[in-house]
């Protein structure tokens, strides 16, 4: 069960907003969590960013052909086109690119098993890869290639302690509850648990909230 | 007499003072050749150590030694460590800069050569880029433009601050010649003001061509 699941079940009359708003709605929420979690989230596998794209580019053809008409109802209109086509293009851009900070901060990790390398796009696993061995080949021909050969490895496990950094999964996030739900975080000393009521909005980590995100019982603020 | 790892010190105090400025320091070549001669050496001394005992080395037996591998064993990793890491701030700060449109390679050369008043005063580089940086560099611009390419319509490299005005008053700082906008052609020549649209002038703001005004 999704969020569009429940919005369907809370709100009838959702079936009528069209496709375009919707898609804002998902982008707009993607956004949101992708800037708020510590750790990569999965890629919108539903076609979301192909209609996105395809948005774009037919506001910018309308803009194309409203910009030669010089009757200023036209030219209200066109910077009304222009203004919302700017804002959507920043969200898109924001939402890439808080992606691919997180990717290059952590490539090696987010490109170390099949699970984790399902939530990048093929694009971003192109990047990340092709990223990973530039780097590699920088270190080898700066110095790693004069190293002997047994400490060369940069995936190296010595001690117990692993070379690659993964995202620290224990920061804390700030969700907003969807519907009525408990809610249970540990912390330091003791751990809580509460009752929580739709649209609670509560602070805990993330591998606690991440459950309750994945089951669309809360988004991420 | 220097201790094990004293070099591999410099290294991240180099990186972390990189870390906070505005340009690239110049790359320490002798630094790097002299932690990674301390490694090969380090890894000579255990081979050498262990050589006598023909593979049966028993820790307990010769506690002595045991400790020397160790330590020897700990400082070649912790070198290699601060190796990967001067590498790795280098690398982000370069790639922020090809994020960012400057041509770095161009900047790199101006600073080595007017920073310090005396052209190149550490040995004769002309930049302040190893030559396999200056490579990485160019690769990684190619792999951005790559990965760029596939949002044409984003403009991936553009401000990351959320548009307020779809236009924009702007004070030119250099002469910037003319640009093409929908509104037709401006001449931007030194201390005019424009009103134009955020996002036709916005990479000649980033590159210091035009200053926003309000």
């Amino acid at each position: 069960m999704d969020i569009d699941d429940i919005l369907r079940e809370v709100d009838p009359i959702f079936h009528d907003i069209p496709q375009e708003q919707r898609d804002l709605q998902d982008l707009t929420r993607a956004w949101v969590a992708e800037k708020s979690a510590p750790e990569l989230l999965p890629w919108p596998a539903n076609g979301l960013f192909e209609r996105i794209n395809a948005n774009i580019k037919t506001q910018i053809e309308r803009v194309e052909e409203l910009t030669g008409d010089m009757d200023p109802k036209t030219n209200f209109a066109l910077i009304v086109i222009q203004t919302e086509l700017e804002r959507y293009r920043y969200l898109v851009r924001s939402y890439l690119r808080a992606r691919l900070a997180k990717i290059d901060r952590h490539a090696l990790h987010y490109l170390s098993t099949d699970a984790l390398r399902a939530r990048l796009s093929g694009a971003e696993l192109a990047y990340a890869t092709r990223h990973q061995a530039l780097l590699h080949n920088h270190y080898l021909s700066s110095f790693l290639s004069s190293f002997p050969a047994g400490l060369q490895n940069l995936n190296d496990s010595a001690a117990g302690i692993s070379m690659i950094e993964t995202p620290d999964l224990e920061s804390a996030v700030f969700i907003r509850l969807l519907r009525d739900a408990p809610v249970e975080g540990r912390g330091v000393d003791a751990d809580g648990a509460m009752d929580g009521r739709e649209s609670d909005i509560v602070i805990l980590r993330w591998s606690d909230a991440k459950p309750l995100v994945e089951a669309g019982t809360a988004e991420l603020v | 007499m220097p201790m094990y790892g004293d070099l591999g010190n410099k290294l991240v105090q180099h990186a972390k003072r990189t870390q906070n400025l505005a340009h690239l320091p110049p790359y320490q070549t002798e630094l790097i050749r002299a932690v990674t001669r301390e490694v090969r050496d380090l890894d000579k001394d255990v081979a050498s150590l262990l050589e006598p005992f023909q593979g049966s080395f028993d820790p307990s037996a010769d506690q002595a030694t045991a400790c020397t591998l160790l330590v020897n064993h700990l400082s070649m990793r912790r070198n290699k460590r601060c190796l990967l890491a001067y590498h790795r701030t280098r690398t982000d700060k370069l790639e922020e800069l090809v994020w960012n449109g400057s041509d770095v390679l161009d900047l790199a050369g101006q600073q080595a050569g007017g920073a310090n008043g005396a052209p190149a005063a550490d040995g004769g580089a002309s930049s302040s880029l190893s030559p396999q940086e200056e490579d990485y560099v160019r690769q990684y611009g190619d792999l951005l433009a790559a990965y760029k390419g596939q949002w044409t319509d984003i403009d991936l490299t553009g401000s990351l601050e959320p548009p307020r005005d779809l236009f924009i008053d702007v004070r030119v700082l250099k002469d910037a010649g003319e640009i093409q906008t929908e509104y037709g052609a401006i001449n931007l020549t030194k201390n005019s003001q424009f009103y134009v649209r955020h996002g036709d002038v916005e990479r000649l703001i980033a590159q210091g061509y035009l200053q926003k005004l309000g």
